[in-house]
């Protein structure tokens, strides 16, 4: 068969579009991933133990069920459990915020229980309180390494976006669907498709190279 | 008033007792030399001094605080005891010169340019001066350790802990270390030292303490005990030691 060029140019608009909500989708999902995940990653590495449970219980509910059935209890169950209505945009948002802040703990925790007991030790020692210690100390130590997990958790989550579909929200995966489905033009519009995810996720692993160039990791 | 009082002080990890009713007491200016067998409780005797390992029985001040009090005081007297640790513990993300400027930075409240001229002062003092800017991956291990000792004097403690400052050094390392320490020893610093070094503990050291099994079995003069160690233990270990 040939490749049709044209029906690329059409598709286009809408495609990038999708790709633009998709962004928005996985940058504010992110965001508040990173905020809910760096909480609960404390909770669990420093936390007293019914904040450590908390957090425990929020990273296995979340790592133990599909992202799919995630966002569809969020778009569709809890409306009816809370009485609430809810967008598709904002579902999405909200189920990426959830589903990376669980992952994102995991690697917060990690970086944090990294950083060699005599380094916290040694700024006790100069008379410093604890959460002094966890900020100019642990923390910059820590930061660095989270800086490669968590590029991997971004890409991932920037992903996921595509899975959305399910609820109609209409996002770059949707987009392509839709045209699809009208002109049947799979080899374009998914090759299309494919390449612009390529195009966000290369720009995301660009940035985090730099970011890692310009820290050194310790 | 001594600068340091243990009374009947005892320590325990789980079922293991590391110190036994230690009664221990140490006047401003003394450099004590703390040795013995691996597991006597040397180390931990120390870490109580400055509150890193918290006791189970008896009470220990330090310059006017029991490290029994709250935490605000406790972090009052961990500014009079400096410590010097085995493994040096410098930041890694801070070069030699911020490192010395952490503490009177965030301890003492002490203004960035103030407390890095403050620094590089220290530095020289240890003569590291020409190095203040290297991160700490980038000096030896005896500039680490130098840069170390800098870091706990900068935030004018009265007394200071050593831990083995020279275990983790080569022997050609150690000297530079214990150079410094020397020192200081001669600046009038009150100093307790856990070390394996027992020329250190002739030269220096105004007084030798021997522990074993959590308890202290031998206190006295250095040269009189190193010359003629009439405990049979004590003579063992210098025996093994040297």
């Amino acid at each position: 068969m040939d490749f049709d060029w044209s029906v690329v140019v059409d598709a286009l608009p809408a495609l990038l579009g999708g790709a633009k909500l998709t962004v928005l989708i996985a940058a504010a999902g992110l965001v508040g991933g990173t905020l809910v995940g760096t909480v609960a990653g404390f909770a669990r590495a420093f936390g007293n133990r019914l904040l450590n449970a908390l957090a425990l219980v929020y990273v296995e509910l979340i790592r133990g069920t599909p992202i799919v059935v995630q966002v569809m209890f969020i778009y569709f169950a809890l409306p009816m459990l809370a009485h609430i209505r809810i967008t598709p945009l904002s579902a999405a948002i909200a189920t990426i915020v959830i589903n990376a802040g669980a992952y994102i703990a995991e690697i917060v925790r990690g970086a944090l229980l990294s950083v060699n007991k005599g380094l916290k030790e040694a700024g006790l020692a100069l008379g410093l309180p604890t959460w002094k210690v966890l900020v100019f100390v642990i923390g910059p130590i820590a930061l660095r390494r989270m800086i490669p997990p968590l590029g991997n958790q971004f890409i991932i989550s920037l992903k996921d976006t595509s899975l959305f579909i399910v609820i109609g929200v209409g996002e770059l995966t949707r987009e392509g669907q839709e045209i699809m489905a009208s002109n049947f033009r799979a080899v374009e519009i998914w090759t299309a498709v494919a390449i612009l995810y390529l195009i966000m996720t290369s720009a995301l692993t660009l940035a985090l190279r730099f970011t890692e160039k310009r820290m050194r990791i310790l | 008033m001594s600068i340091v009082e243990f009374r009947n002080v005892t320590k325990t990890f789980g079922p293991v007792t590391v110190l036994r009713d230690v009664d221990l007491s140490i006047q401003r200016g003394e450099v004590v030399v703390l040795i013995g067998p691996s597991g006597s409780g040397k180390s931990t005797l120390l870490r109580c001094i400055n509150a890193l390992e918290t006791i189970d029985g008896g009470d220990l001040v330090v310059d006017g605080i029991s490290v029994r009090e709250k935490r605000t005081r406790i972090r009052h007297l961990r500014q009079e005891a400096g410590m010097v640790f085995q493994q040096f513990n410098l930041f890694p993300q801070l070069t030699a010169l911020e490192n010395v400027a952490f503490g009177p930075r965030h301890v003492r409240g002490t203004h960035r340019a103030e407390a890095l001229v403050q620094a590089e002062v220290l530095l020289a003092k240890v003569g590291l001066g020409e190095r203040g800017h290297h991160y700490p991956a980038e000096l030896s291990g005896g500039q680490q350790q130098r840069v170390a000792i800098a870091r706990a004097l900068a935030v004018k403690p009265k007394l200071m802990l050593f831990d083995e400052p020279t275990s983790a050094l080569d022997p050609e390392l150690r000297q530079e270390v214990l150079r410094v320490m020397q020192s200081l020893a001669e600046e009038g610093m009150t100093m307790i030292v856990v070390t394996h070094e027992i020329g250190f503990a002739r030269k220096v050291g105004t007084r030798l303490i021997f522990m074993e099994g959590g308890k202290i079995t031998v206190d006295g003069d250095p040269a009189a005990l190193l010359d003629n160690p009439e405990n049979p233990r004590l003579r063992e270990f210098l025996h093994h030691v040297h």
